[in-house]
């Protein structure tokens, strides 16, 4: 088996919910060893064998410390200096509380490389404020800005803070781990999923700052450059759901040739009103209209065949259905890779977006219950003997 | 500034076009060396907007200057024979080429893989297309709506019975330039034990796809379709409330008993005082209920006064703002998020968003403002390729540069 990029690399992951969870299973799928610290009763966020939940503790290990416990607390920070990498998602006063802070680990292991991925720093006159991924993005303009035509929020059903955060935090170790192989030290990153996902509408944030412009929701505007037809179509029922669409993008002016082609040259489309892209986009509600009469008549997926010959970008507006067992693209590429489950049943998780030539990552497991990898985590890592471990059971410092 | 960057010594070609730029611009902050290479018509993100003051140019964009901060700039014709050979050489010393070809471009350039690991063995080419390098779609073409279509993200935002709503600011490129950077650092992490370079195959699909992977739990762990939920998260424990002036973000993942007392305090809490609230799980089951009571309840509220409230209870609630609001944020503002990067041809200074993420060793920083067009040609290819002025000239005037 090829090598893969982490191994030997071991990360302790205090992290929960979303984001932390995210970037410490894109380290884990690549061959870091993950050890989550984690509550022997944590909120029930989901079965963890199955579905997201079993999607974003992957291939980790678990233990059950008990926190509140001053020996649970010394087992986690012996586990810190046994490990590369700590991460947590927690404001700047709880880990500091447990004398887990990066100046404290690094009185113990020089070396170490802490990441907090707190939801607004650990600076600053809110840094204490509780939130998450949702809220972040509410307090940053993106919920704002996706909105039905007469301004009502409309989303989002999920949260790209929580993602952005995580992918934020998966790049942020790999680039310290590359400096300290380099130059022997560790350091300290604080990471605001505030900021992380801030960072991602720069172009609008620019708009303001540099030319003091009120941002709108854009809608079906094309955010990359004027693009006329660009937006998304009613398509004709399959099976009874009348919930099928059909995204079209057509910017310039041979692809509006050769999208008037593929539809069967209809007359309205030699009308002097869309001869070109500004004149499309200025009649652009007319134009839409002329399109949807066009894509009622046609599936989705025969909308997109007809129009992706002719060299038009169009997609089906998948569900998830049509995403996880329909499409033929992440079929034919392997995108929902089958794991074993304990009871030898196999269920799918979304795979790794990228393939490396010389070893792509794995998942490798499903996730562990919680505390699953006492023995693991406490005799091998720790070195401790049975009897140690089952006089630290009785105590309370940990759950077996 | 203290010592040397990150990324300090890592040399990356960034061959990428508008939809992958931020992939490499991920690197230049944290201080690899990376020179984007252009045709010498300009970037294709030099034309998209906004511009500055409204006023187009290749100079101007906005776009191409969020996407391209701290790279240098390098023109150059690769559909002609002498600039091919000139990337080729400067890929010899480089660590990272990053491209957004269609597929199978890169090989017409005769700048394929094969040639690069063979001139390179030590290079890593990190190739990130609509829907990769294999398979039936991959030639295809796609924009970010029809990227965000399908990679089952547009599906799920919007209200139900309503047509889908487009997400917000190029979700499907940024989380696929995300997982670019990503995997470049583990292809060099890697080159570290092996001493071999890799070749990244990146789907913008698959990147899209990860981004919202709880379509793909519900799928997998219900059988089911996730449905557009209007506001509503998936979790079930936000949504969005209307205040007397404007929206609020609700959360019932707070101090169940301090928000429903004030709830109460108002008059306004229905059947939310019966015990069974106090249990996550029964809130996450009576979601659309739990939230209509409180919709009623803040309604009347002004939205600042609720949030205030809210904030000393330590409840989780935030305010919906727009964008602009980022840059009065008292919190951004003492963390110096936004920074001013100046521009010295425009005799003007810029404030731009910053840094993601503030390392205490290896800062993020600004090292130059986005390159003028063709800005660092000359001095590249003399100092790189020790090209002799006589023949720079000559491949200036033959457009190759």
């Amino acid at each position: 088996m090829p090598a893969m990029p982490l191994d030997g690399v071991r990360v302790l992951d205090f992290t929960w919910v979303v984001a932390g969870p995210v970037a410490t299973r894109i380290l884990a799928d690549h061959g870091a060893e993950v050890v989550k610290v984690e509550r022997k009763e944590p909120p029930q966020l989901g079965n963890r064998k199955l579905g997201l939940q079993c999607d974003l503790n992957r291939g980790k290990l678990s233990v059950a410390l008990n926190m509140q416990h001053p020996r649970g607390v010394e087992l986690a920070r012996r586990l810190a200096a046994k490990s590369d990498v700590v991460i947590d998602n927690f404001s700047a006063r709880v880990m500091r509380s447990w004398g887990m802070d990066y100046e404290s680990l690094a009185a113990v292991k020089p070396d170490i490389i802490c990441i907090s991925m707190s939801g607004l720093g650990h600076t600053g006159p809110r840094s204490s404020y509780v939130s998450y991924g949702p809220t972040l993005q509410a307090l940053t303009g993106f919920t704002m800005l996706m909105a039905e035509p007469d301004g009502t929020p409309a989303g989002y059903g999920y949260s790209y803070a929580d993602t952005c955060g995580g992918y934020t935090g998966a790049l942020a170790a790999l680039i310290a781990i590359w400096n300290r192989r380099r130059t022997g030290r560790g350091q300290f990153v604080d990471l605001s999923q505030f900021e992380a996902v801030a960072s991602v509408i720069g172009p609008a944030l620019l708009d303001i700052s540099v030319n003091g412009r009120t941002q709108s929701a854009p809608g079906y505007n094309s955010q990359e450059g004027p693009a006329a037809p660009h937006g998304i179509y009613k398509c004709r029922p399959l099976d009874g759901d009348d919930d099928r669409w059909v995204a079209i993008a057509v910017r310039t002016g041979p692809e509006w040739r050769r999208f008037v082609t593929a539809i069967g040259s209809p007359s309205w489309a030699s009308d002097p009103k869309f001869r070109t892209l500004y004149l499309r986009m200025r009649n652009s509600a007319e134009l839409d209209a002329n399109v949807s009469r066009w894509t009622a008549q046609h599936s989705a997926e025969d909308a997109m065949a007809i129009l992706q010959r002719a060299g038009i970008a169009a997609g089906v507006v998948e569900n998830g259905i049509d995403l996880c067992a329909r499409d033929p693209q992440l079929k034919e590429r392997g995108f929902w890779p089958a794991v074993s489950t304990a009871r030898g049943v196999t269920t799918n998780v979304t795979g790794i977006p990228f393939k490396l030539s010389g070893g792509s990552g794995k998942v490798r497991s499903i996730a562990p219950e919680v505390g699953e990898n006492f023995d693991y985590v406490l005799g091998e890592l720790l070195g401790l003997g049975r009897a140690e471990r089952d006089e630290l059971v009785a105590a309370g410092a940990v759950w077996p | 500034m203290t010592g040397p960057a990150a990324l300090a010594g890592l040399r990356v070609l960034d061959l990428t076009g508008h939809r992958a730029q931020l992939c490499a611009r991920l690197l230049a902050d944290m201080g690899a060396d990376v020179i984007k290479v252009e045709p010498p018509a300009g970037d294709d993100a030099r034309r998209i907007g906004p511009f500055l003051d409204d006023l187009p140019h290749l100079d101007r964009s906005l776009f191409f200057w969020f996407y391209n901060l701290n790279k240098r700039s390098l023109t150059l014709d690769l559909n002609h024979s002498r600039g091919a050979d000139i990337l080729l050489q400067l890929a010899r010393s480089a660590d990272v080429v990053i491209e957004s070809y269609a597929p199978g471009t890169l090989d017409r350039l005769g700048l394929g893989w094969d040639t690069l690991h063979r001139e390179n063995p030590a290079l890593v080419l990190c190739s990130i297309a609509p829907f990769g390098q294999t398979g039936p779609y991959r030639d295809f073409i796609a924009d970010d709506t029809v990227l965000t279509a399908l990679g089952g993200m547009l599906y799920i935002n919007g209200f139900p019975n309503h047509a889908p709503v487009r997400p917000l600011g190029l979700q499907a490129y940024h989380s696929s330039a995300y997982y670019g950077a990503i995997a470049v650092m583990l292809a060099l992490l890697a080159r570290d034990t092996t001493s071999e370079g890799q070749w990244i195959d990146l789907s913008m699909q698959e990147a899209t796809a990860a981004a919202v992977e709880h379509v793909a739990g519900a799928f997998f762990e219900r059988n089911e379709a996730e449905p557009r939920r209007g506001t509503l998260h998936w979790s079930r424990f936000f949504r969005v409330g209307k205040c007397r002036d404007g929206y609020i973000m609700h959360c019932t993942l707070g101090d169940w008993t301090s928000l429903i007392e004030w709830v109460k305090s108002d008059g306004k809490a229905a059947d939310l005082d019966s015990p069974d609230y106090q249990q996550v799980m029964y809130r996450y089951l009576m979601a659309e209920h739990l939230f209509d009571v409180l919709d009623d309840w803040v309604k009347d509220y002004p939205r600042d006064e609720l949030l205030e409230r809210a904030q000393l209870l330590r409840q989780p609630y935030a305010t919906v703002r727009p964008p602009e609001a980022l840059f009065d944020d008292d919190q951004l503002a003492e963390r110096g998020y936004f920074v001013e990067v100046e521009h010295p041809e425009l005799g003007r200074k810029f404030r731009y968003p910053g840094a993601p993420y503030l390392f205490n060793g290896t800062p993020w920083r600004v090292s130059r403002r986005p390159p003028l067009i063709g800005e660092h040609t000359g001095e590249i290819l003399r100092d790189e390729l020790s090209i002799a002025p006589q023949a720079l000239a000559a491949l200036f005037a033959e457009g190759v540069i």
